[in-house]
């Protein structure tokens, strides 16, 4: 008996080795095609990468930059000027997997350019990788400083914080006479944190005292210590900088015990989620962006039907983004007028200006950043309209 | 070559070689029975320390990552003197507790740069791949660009650590200090009662665990530019467990295999997509079930032994037989 | 606002409290850390949710089914990841990296069936504010304070009074000696799991009450601290994790009222370290399992 179970076990370790090894190299097996340079393919089809937070704490943000760039696809492939194909990769957030999925794309897939990834983090960790190599990268949804100036492949067509914020406080002050705010950041989302040092400038600025910096991380639900204290202290707004899924639970919060003032998020609330999330408590919610999706404008109003007939929900400013990064992209391939070179696709790209797309007319300034208009928002009766 | 060649693969092997010598890390705490989840911690201490000597004080690499091991093996003094009393899974909470807040001071930090990270953080391949081009070889050699040149030598470098850590891993478990590990690890009761000083070998354990791990965020910082308090979260705390236990912690040669599959487990999945991380727990889970001790044990190790040596016996015996017919 | 504070406090205890319920009863009975709690909870969240918002059916209803869908969940579990291990004598490690696949299979499967967004019960539930003594509290913090405590009441009635919790408590003693002494241990080792998902379950919809944010990795973070309870109250103890529980959402909102909220997170941790090196056996666990199994 002891003979036998000891035999089996044996068996196991071999046959628990041999599926272990055959999945190894049924892996790296299929993957042997021959890299050459440049990316690629058959009847003009250009390939292009995309590296995106599909699964993990921020898989919401990786879904709707997923769902803005398929339905731009959809829509370019199908005018037939440039025909292109998609491959997306997961980065789960994690730096390790973000250089993974680029070197795959670009060594394995051969791809011609490539989109994201979601994370300032992770662009900093791969955006050297991706420069070295020449192939032109465009993140959709960084807005941190000292992203492009990694290198003269990086690109991105999300407006920085520094060009959003320092404009909502701005009106914001105007409207509301300000003169004393609380500050609540996200401490452990490099967003949240660079929207602070932003937000603590541009209200120093502005001659606006900060009476009181309080922060909470990513994924938090309890906000009431936090909010309890500011409360006492009877701020003319509160600051925000985080995202939206946090930001709705924050306005939530405020509203239930009793502060009824202003609250100015940064980019990261620029979502109807947070109308969707927070209900009636989102009024009087302030954002800077350049995606409005109130908009007359009828651009914005197809892009805002064909996604809801798509997807049955409304866009935010994410999917907005990644829809016009891939319509910017299609431009310049096509104007360079090959699927293959990235050299020529990156100078091309360098050159786009005067585009306009769902988020307003676009250029890139000479360091590859986005020159665009912003639209200071406010929440109103569970819209967000122009804060005039 | 073509194939191996390739920066993808190239990039996932230094990865696999970083995680092995964090399944050392593992191995060594692990070999006085000692359950630590702090390894994920003493890896940012090595990584930030390394980094910052190299970034901002312009330190040169192979001074920085030593002095990085040394600041986690520090810290571990200061973390290990009270917590090596605990055993068992409280042992595993306190050091896990350890990492967050280690996490939670860097993201607290200045010179840490808080949730920003740090980045632009040299590069061992760029270094290399530059000190190639001053050596007059930017065409690279024999088919090989001088990039992918770089890359290899990081490989090599990286291998050469593995390669020595091995060794000492092995040297230890026939050394005295290795069977006092073990016999603490079979029952430390008895250990004790025996004469060992039970406190000072664990503490050993613990220390050399934290330097090894310190030493593989060193590496590990400068292979990929960037560091983020992210990175070194409790996903990583479970991730460095897991080579242990998925390829067996009573040997050296576990752990090893345990992050050379865990580290390609992923990749190799990408074609899963979204289904990718329900194979992954899925795979845990089976593996537990058939191998609770993991891949590698003492066992295992014998009956290849014996497999091999009756393979070769008989083909030696065959080689004999063919010649005296002959 | 000190006493404000101090309701916040307690009601976010009360909610670690009831995650921490779960952990505990499974630690005492099996001796294993069930990783996998976090996400049986949020597991519950969600089918609340669906059975609040597409079957309309009441609150109670939504926590009832909740518990049931968690129920199952730890049958599952412990047919699939826990019985395997427990046939053959296998270190404490392996079930918990058995529990940790559990939990990253179930996190990404709810990704897949609920999406990534953040979700929240309509808004009915939790607008309900008292004020008491310029005081204002929440009927869903009343809620959970309430089940909370009642759960631990029945909890310990339970184990000490009726047969079946005599019976898990013997397991929970000596599995061996239990059955022996003719206790189905099988039987019990099963319910335990299910009673203790259930738990879960139900913690999941009142925390998604609470809190308005239900979504697919609220497990790990809730989960986490439930780790850092049962630690706190001592290993298998239902007191222990009750109070564990208040005092560490005490200290938590504490920490962020006179303290400094970026620290906030480590304050578990720290407490715990703190703990450990006076009181190695947590606040209530027994002398005898001193720092060890």
């Amino acid at each position: 008996m002891v003979r036998i179970s000891k035999n089996m076990r044996k068996n196991w370790v071999v046959c628990s080795l041999i599926v272990v090894m055959m999945i190894i190299l049924g892996g790296c097996g299929s993957s042997e095609k021959p890299a050459n340079q440049g990316g690629t393919s058959a009847g003009g089809t250009a390939k292009l990468g995309v590296v995106s937070y599909l699964t993990g704490a921020g898989a919401a943000y990786g879904e709707s930059i997923r769902h803005g760039l398929e339905l731009s696809r959809d829509e370019i492939n199908s005018k037939g000027k440039v025909k292109l194909e998609l491959i997306f990769e997961d980065s789960k957030g994690e730096k390790n997997e973000a250089i993974n999925a680029v070197n795959k794309l670009i060594h394995k897939d051969d791809v011609l350019s490539i989109l994201g990834p979601t994370l300032s983090g992770e662009m900093f960790a791969v955006g050297p990788i991706v420069n070295q190599e020449g192939v032109p990268i465009m993140g959709t949804s960084l807005t941190v400083e000292g992203i492009t100036e990694i290198g003269d492949y990086v690109f991105r067509n999300s407006l920085p914080e520094f060009a959003a914020i320092p404009q909502s406080i701005k009106k914001a002050k105007e409207k509301f006479n300000l003169k004393k705010v609380a500050v609540m950041y996200s401490d452990n989302n490099d967003l949240g944190v660079s929207g602070f040092k932003i937000f603590q400038k541009s209200l120093k600025e502005q001659g606006i005292e900060i009476i009181a910096i309080e922060t909470f991380a990513d994924k938090n639900t309890d906000f009431s210590a936090q909010l309890t204290k500011i409360a006492t202290l009877n701020p003319d707004a509160v600051v925000v900088a985080g995202l939206y899924q946090e930001g709705a639970l924050i306005l939530k919060k405020a509203r239930e015990i009793g502060i009824t003032v202003p609250i100015i998020g940064n980019n990261g609330f620029n979502s109807p989620q947070l109308i969707k999330s927070a209900g009636s408590a989102a009024d009087g919610a302030i954002v800077a962006s350049p995606w409005y999706p109130g908009k007359d404008d009828v651009k914005v109003k197809e892009f805002i039907a064909a996604y809801k007939a798509k997807y049955n929900k409304e866009p935010d400013q994410f999917a907005a983004q990644a829809y016009d990064a891939l319509q910017i992209m299609a431009i310049a391939i096509e104007k360079s007028g090959s699927t293959t070179d990235r050299k020529k696709l990156r100078d091309t790209l360098a050159t786009i200006k005067d585009y306009s797309g769902v988020t307003g007319k676009f250029s890139f300034d000479e360091k590859r950043n986005p020159a665009m208009d912003v639209t200071v928002l406010v929440v109103k009766d569970g819209q967000f309209t122009e804060l005039k | 070559m073509d194939f191996l060649l390739n920066p993808y693969y190239l990039q996932i092997i230094m990865f696999i070689i970083i995680n092995a010598i964090l399944g050392i890390s593992i191995y060594l705490t692990m070999a006085t029975g000692q359950l630590s989840l702090g390894n994920a911690g003493f890896m940012s201490i090595g990584a930030y320390v390394s980094a910052l000597l190299t970034l901002k004080a312009g330190v040169p690499l192979y001074v920085a990552v030593p002095v990085g091991g040394a600041a986690a093996c520090l810290m571990a003094a200061v973390i290990g003197i009270p917590t090596t009393r605990l055993r068992g899974i409280y042992l595993a909470i306190a050091t896990l507790g350890f990492g967050e807040v280690v996490r939670v001071v860097i993201l607290n930090l200045t010179i840490t740069n808080g949730a920003l990270g740090l980045s632009g953080i040299p590069s061992m391949s760029v270094m290399l791949s530059k000190v190639f081009t001053a050596m007059g070889l930017a065409a690279g050699i024999g088919g090989m660009s001088v990039r992918q040149l770089g890359n290899i030598s990081v490989i090599f470098i990286l291998a050469i650590i593995l390669g020595f850590l091995v060794f000492f891993a092995l040297r230890l478990s026939t050394s005295r200090l290795g069977r006092a590990f073990a016999a603490i690890k079979a029952d430390e009761h008895a250990a004790e009662v025996s004469g060992i000083d039970t406190r000072y070998y664990k503490l050993l354990a613990f220390f050399m665990g934290a330097f090894v791990a310190g030493i593989a965020g060193g590496l590990a910082a400068h292979i990929t530019f960037y560091i983020g308090p992210k990175d070194f979260a409790y996903h990583r705390a479970v991730e460095i467990l897991l080579f242990a236990v998925l390829g067996g912690s009573d040997v050296v040669w576990g752990p090893l295999l345990g992050s050379l599959i865990l580290t390609l487990l992923p990749e190799v999945l990408r074609f899963a997509t979204e289904y990718r991380e329900m194979i992954y727990g899925g795979i845990l889970v089976i593996m537990m079930a058939f191998r609770p001790q993991g891949l590698i044990s003492e066992d295992t190790l014998g009956f290849w032994q014996k497999k091999l040596m009756s393979k070769s016996e008989a083909s030696t015996q065959g080689e004999i037989s063919r010649r005296t017919t002959r | 606002m000190f006493w404000q504070q101090m309701v916040n406090g307690i009601t976010l205890g009360s909610t670690y409290a009831l995650i921490a319920l779960g952990y505990t009863l499974i630690f005492g009975v099996l001796n294993i850390v069930n990783m996998a709690h976090g996400e049986i909870f949020m597991f519950g969240a969600f089918v609340g949710l669906i059975l609040a918002t597409k079957f309309n059916i009441g609150i109670f209803g939504a926590l009832l089914g909740a518990m049931v869908a968690g129920a199952v969940l730890g049958y599952l579990m412990e047919r699939l990841a826990l019985r395997p291990l427990r046939r053959r004598k296998v270190s404490e490690l392996a079930p918990l990296i058995s529990t940790i696949g559990v939990s990253i299979f179930l996190e990404s499967l709810a990704l897949r069936l609920f999406g990534p967004q953040a979700q929240s019960f309509p808004g009915v539930y939790s607008t309900q504010l008292f004020e008491i003594g310029g005081l204002k509290i929440s009927a869903v913090q009343i809620l959970i304070l309430a089940i909370s405590f009642g759960l631990m009441l029945v909890l310990r009635f339970w184990l000490s009074k009726t047969q079946l919790g005599k019976s898990i408590r013997a397991t929970a003693e000596n599995i061996e000696t239990a059955n022996l002494l003719g206790v189905d241990t099988q039987k019990i080792i099963v319910l335990t799991v299910m009673l203790a998902s259930a738990l879960g379950g139900g913690a999941g919809v009142l925390v998604g009450l609470a809190f308005n944010a239900i979504e697919p990795t609220m497990g790990i973070t809730m989960g986490f601290k439930g780790l850092a309870v049962l630690i706190l109250g001592g290993l298998g103890n239902i007191t222990g994790a009750m109070v564990g529980g208040l005092l560490l959402g005490v200290a938590e909102v504490f920490s962020v009222a006179y303290g400094v909220s970026s620290y906030r997170d480590a304050v578990a941790f720290g407490l715990i370290i703190v703990l450990l090196f006076l009181r190695p056996q947590g606040l209530f666990g027994s002398q005898e399992q001193q720092g060890g199994r």
